[in-house]
Formats: structure tokens, sequence, C-alpha cells
């Protein structure tokens, strides 16, 4: 009975913390409402047993990766958020899609509720840290290990986007940008998406 | 309590033998950027390593061809028909590419280094891909690919186009990511397992088969990203445009061929057809149907768009869009097959087709990237006007990749396309059919602009001055490679689709004609 009044207290927050962050105009209120949603997920990754997943959800995302957010908004000191009116008529396709995919939503909802009840096992204790760290090392010890290359990869290919820019590429970049205003190109050249 | 006895840990069943491919790739990775970081800018020694690198990947990938089909690391990789042939194209993808961006590296100041090991990392990611039997593994290999090709396609950091490139790709791929993922959790919420082959059994009894159907769906999202089927290649034009033209050879071939393996996995040996069970029978049906519609769409979609292109590596670009859509009627005519034949022919097909479109297709891009200049500033029609007499071997070998893209008898494009159209043709299903008749109507579509970029090059006058570019020795290795692979697969096809004929893990099967 309380887990089912938490559910509801913490998944309506979360609903509620993901309309703000879309509506605000100011970046800097949207990414501390996504840090509610955030907050909000890991109370009910706790009421499903996975105090693990909850720890690293508060730790990494409301933490780390938030902070980092809010650092990078304030660096750059960005202006309000202004709509694009040039693709306004964008607006009703999404909406339009966006209501089919709460309709899908729905009716996947219906048909699990309908779906005969699986039995559950109570002995299961994935969400541990301790299930999760020997599952790691035994069953997933493959996937760990390309996770290390990807990771490693991912370090190289930050390392070469953020380095200075060369003399020459430098001097390349210039040369191009002298040869594209004496064409004349700078007009906008959007093209239809096809 | 929180003790932990040995006899109840799981047994990682580890198997080097079957992943030594991949590791030696990585290893070789690791090596170019420890040397890259010792002595930097060695583009001749970095690129030799990681071509004998890929070498001994293949050696040792060609050794376990006659071996049984077989798993090993609790079933995560399946070592099979599928896995060995796709693997070996995504090996001779890379090792092409490198030989063509030596062009690149010399006009310009590429980081060769690091960029030899993004290559190379994101080979090991393709071949997971393909060797995966496990989703976890599928989207770690997937993620592995993207991020590195996502670096790649922004490595020209002076140029806008090139930084656009990277931006368009990193946020839609992540997007078309997200969706794969949330797709695989809902397969695992339906099947409860995220092997590949436990998948195929549990979907004839599924705890939930509507997550089953929005799962698939998704995934179907994600992977449709990858290969650029209409209607999510909006990204494709742009992102090839922008990219550095060996990245844009790269990404148009090795991803491509990449997302088919492990699509052709997940959909062809994870939700089969078994006759006589609803369940099942509905999945099949919806993905079937969904796919053909997809692929009538992507074929028409990216013939008519590629018609109206006036830079040969946005045509190149649309034209791979509709490339794609004629390897998924290969796919679907697998999906179809009426026995584990048949499938296993049908997925040689597919994995013969990428290897015809891999070799032509890196041809082109290769002559492209000599054209083009520094930072590929020719690519317009215009610039290929008048340029055949000028320079005949490249403007003849130029003509023979577009025949061959065309699908002209006695290249390899024309035997990958017979492939792929046979399964679907012999599934006798009306749907199938509709959908080969599409794509040989669009063939013949396609003509119009691959024939226009010969006749530019032949029979249009240049009022500029233009010298014939000198075409470097890698180059000349990479042009050799690709003009005897569209010959050879043109006309000694039955050998290679002989090799690639082998039977698949996953023997969920039942014989049975769909009512």
């Amino acid at each position: 009975m309380a887990t089912t009044a938490l559910f509801f207290v913490f998944a309506g927050l979360a609903i509620a913390c993901a309309i703000s962050m879309v509506y605000h105009k100011n970046p800097l209120y949207s990414a501390i409402s996504l840090i509610g949603v955030f907050v909000s997920l890991s109370v009910l990754y706790v009421t499903l047993a996975a105090p693990f997943i909850a720890a690293v959800q508060i730790l990494i995302y409301a933490g780390a990766i938030m902070v980092l957010v809010v650092f990078v908004i304030m660096l750059l000191n960005m202006e309000e958020d202004k709509p694009l009116n040039r693709l306004r008529y964008l607006y009703a396709i999404g909406g339009g899609l966006g209501l089919i995919l709460l309709v899908q939503t729905f009716f996947v909802f219906y048909a699990v509720m309908r779906a005969p009840k699986q039995a559950v096992n109570t002995e299961e204790t994935i969400g541990k840290t301790m299930s999760i760290g020997t599952a790691m090392y035994t069953e997933y010890l493959l996937p760990v290990e390309i996770v290390g290359i990807l990771l490693l990869m991912a370090i190289i290919g930050g390392v070469i986007l953020v380095r200075k820019l060369s003399q020459p590429q430098m001097e390349s970049m210039v040369e191009r940008e002298l040869e594209r205003r004496h064409e004349g190109e700078d007009k906008d050249d959007y093209r239809i998406a096809l | 309590m929180n003790t932990i006895l040995l006899q109840n840990l799981v047994n990682p069943n580890v198997n080097l033998p079957i992943v030594l491919p991949e590791m030696i790739v990585a290893l070789t990775g690791v090596i170019v950027m420890l040397y890259d970081s010792f002595v930097p800018r060695q583009r001749s020694v970095t690129g030799a390593i990681s071509l004998i690198g890929l070498a001994i990947s293949a050696f040792f990938l060609v050794s376990m061809w006659n071996d049984a089909p077989q798993t090993g690391w609790n079933g995560m990789i399946a070592s099979d028909g599928l896995r060995l042939s796709f693997t070996i194209v995504f090996l001779l993808v890379s090792a092409v590419t490198i030989l063509i961006s030596s062009v690149w590296a010399d006009n310009e100041d590429v980081p060769i280094g690091e960029y030899h090991a993004l290559l190379l990392f994101a080979t090991f990611g393709m071949m997971f891909m393909a060797s995966g039997n496990d989703l976890v593994i599928i989207f770690l290999g997937l993620e592995t690919l993207s991020i590195a090709t996502y670096v790649m396609a922004g490595l020209r950091r002076g140029d806008l186009k090139s930084n656009e490139s990277a931006m368009k790709y990193f946020i839609l791929g992540s997007f078309a990511s997200a969706f794969l993922l949330y797709g695989m959790a809902l397969i695992y919420g339906a099947t409860g397992s995220t092997n590949i082959t436990e998948i195929a059994l549990k979907v004839a009894n599924p705890n939930f088969p509507a997550l089953l159907l929005v799962g698939g769906a998704m995934m179907i999202v994600g992977f449709g990203f990858k290969v650029a089927t209409v209607p999510f290649h909006v990204w494709t034009p742009d992102v090839y445009e922008g990219a550095p033209t060996p990245v844009t050879a790269f990404m148009a071939v090795g991803s491509k061929s990449a997302a088919f393996a492990s699509f052709l996995r997940v959909f062809v040996l994870g939700f089969p057809l078994i006759a006589g069970v609803q369940a099942s029978e509905f999945l099949h049906e919806s993905w079937v149907t969904a796919l053909s519609v997809m692929a009538i769409l992507t074929m028409t979609v990216g013939n008519i768009a590629a018609i109206l292109q006036d830079n040969v590596k946005r045509m190149l670009a649309y034209s791979s869009i509709a490339h794609a859509g004629y390897a998924m009627v290969g796919f679907i005519g697998a999906g179809m097959a009426k026995n584990m034949q048949q499938r296993d022919a049908a997925i040689a097909a597919v994995a013969f087709y990428m290897l015809t479109y891999a070799v032509t297709n890196l041809g082109a891009f290769a002559i492209v990237t000599l054209l083009g200049q520094k930072n590929d500033r020719r690519t317009a029609f215009e610039d290929y006007n008048g340029i055949g007499f000028r320079a005949p071997a490249l403007a003849f070998t130029l003509s023979l990749f577009m025949l061959s893209l065309l699908g002209l008898p006695l290249t390899a494009g024309f035997m990958g396309k017979v492939m792929v159209f046979r399964p679907a043709l012999e599934a006798n299903n009306l749907l199938l059919t509709v959908m080969v008749i599409a794509a040989a109507v669009n063939t013949a579509i396609s003509a119009y602009y691959y024939l226009r970029l010969i006749v530019v090059m032949f029979f249009r006058e240049r009022t500029t001055d233009w010298l014939a570019p000198r075409i470097p020795t890698a180059l000349t290795a990479a042009l050799l490679i690709t003009v005897l692979g569209v010959l050879y697969f043109g006309i000694f096809s039955d050998g290679v689709i002989e090799k690639f004929s082998k039977s698949s893990v996953g023997t969920v099967f039942k014989a049975g004609t769909r009512p």
C-alpha cells in the first residue's frame, strides 16, 4: 500500500518535472527540472528493489552529469530560447505523432494488464549490488570487456575533437571562408529534406 | 547471507578462440595508438600496422571457416555463416578504407594515428555486431561503431560542413540508439532473455505479446536508422556530404552492412515463424509487412531523390539509401524462407550483396576522394565535366563502378541483385512479388543518374583548366582490389556464395507456410 502511494507520488512528480523541463525557456530551469526527474526516478527504483541502480542514478545522472550540464549552461551564458517560426508547420506533425505514440502506450498498458499474471520470484535479488557485481564478472564478462574498448575509444574521440586546431587547419578554414564569401554563397541553402 | 558460494556463480564459459579475430583487431588499434603517441604522424607506418592486423584477423577468421556452427560465452557469441561472411566483408571494407584515406592524409592535416585507431575500433564494433548472439553484445558493438563514426565524420574540424555532419549524425544517431535500446528492453520484458536463441524459443509463448510487438517496432526504428531506410534516412545525404570522403565510404558500406548483420540476426533468427502458433505468426507477419513497405519506399525515394542531386557525394548517398532497399528484399526473402536451407541461402545472398556493394562503392568513393582535391572542394557534377579523355584510367574505372551500381550483367552489382531478388521471388507471396517488381522498376530509374555521371565525364566540354591528378600507390592498390572484386564477383560468384552459405545458429524453425 505504501509502495503504491509512493509510486503515484513520485511518478507524478517525475512527469510534472519532465513537463516543466520542456516548458521552461530558460535552460537553467530546464536543467534543474531534469534533476527532479532523475531523483523521482531513483525513488521508484528503490521501491522496485533495485538500490544499486537508484544510487547510480543519483550519483551519475543527478550528480555528475547534471553538474556538468549546469556548468556548461552557465559558462556559455545562453540567451533565452526563441521559438523557430520557420519550422512552425512541424509542430502539427510532431503533435500528431506524439498522439499516436500516446495511444500506442495506452494500448500496451491495456494489453499487459489483460495478459495472464506472471509469477514473480520474490527470491530474486537482481537489483542488489552484489548480484550485479557477480553477474558483471561472471556471466557478462565479455560485455564488460567490450565496454572497456568502447570507453577507451570514446576518450580518444573526445581528445581529437577538443584539441586546438593546428596552423594549417586554421589557414584552410580561413581560406575556405574567404572563398565562400567571394562566391557570394551566403544565402541559406536549406534543401528540402526528402 | 552476503557470501558468494562458488557453485552459485555462473561460469562465463570463456572461449577465446571464438573471439580471436575481434581481439586481434582491438589489439592492433591499441598498438597503433601507442605507436602514434611515441612517433606521431607516421601515416604509412600506422597504416601498415593496421593492414597487417586486419590481415592476421582475416587469416584466423578464414581458418574458422570449416568449423561447425558454434556458440561461446554462454551463447553470447555465435560463429556461423552469418558471422563469418559478414565479418570478412567488414575486414575488407576497413582495409580498403585505410588505403583510400592515404590521399586525404596527404592533402590535409589529419590526426592520422588516431584516425587509424578509431577505424580499427569501429571495425571491432562491427565484428561484434555480426557475431553477437545476444542483444547486449549487439548493442555494445553498435555503440562502439557509432561513436567512432561520429568522431570520424567530424575529423575535418576546420570545415563547417564536416562539423555539421558530425553533429547531425551524433544527435540523430543517439536518438536512434535510444529507440533500439528501449526496444531491446521491451523484448527482454516480453521474453525474459536477451539471448537471441532463447528469444526465438520464447516467441511462441511470450510473457507479454504486446511488448514483443512494440519492442520489435522500436528495434526496426533503431536498425532502420543505421541502414538508412526510408523514413529514417533524412540524415544520410547531409552526413555523407559533409564527412571526409574516405569516412563517407566507410559509413556507407561498413556501418550499413554491420547494421544489416545484426538486423538479420535479430529479426530472421530471433523472430522466426513457428507455424500454428498465433503469437509467433502475428509477430512474423507484422515485421515482414512493415519491412516490405519500408523496402519499397526506400528504393523509390532513394532513386528519385538521387536524380535531383547535383553533387556526386549526395548522389551516392541517395544511391546508398536505394541499395539498402535492394538488400532488404533479400532480407525479407530470408524471413519468408520455407526451410532452413533456403533461409541460410538468403542470408548468404544478403552478405554477398553487401560484399558486391562494398567493392563497388569503395571504388567509387576512392575516385571521388582523389578528384575532390583538398577539403573535398570538387564534388559537384560539373567538376567531372569532360575529364573522360584527360584521365582515361580514372574515368573508365569510375564508369565501371557506376555500371556495377546500376547492376549491369558481368559486374558484381548484377550478381548481387540477382541473388537477393531470388529468395523473395521463391517465397511466392504477393507482397514480396510486388516488392521485387518495384526493385526492378527502380533499377531502371537508377540508370538515369548513374549513366549521367558517365555522360558528364565523356561527353561534356570542360571550360576550365584541369590537370589529371597523380594516382598515389595506396590508391592504385585500392582501385586494383575493387576493380578486380567487381569483375571477379560478377563473373565467378558461385564459389563465393557457396562459401557464404553456411548454416546459422538458431535452430527454431518449423516448416510451414502462412495460411
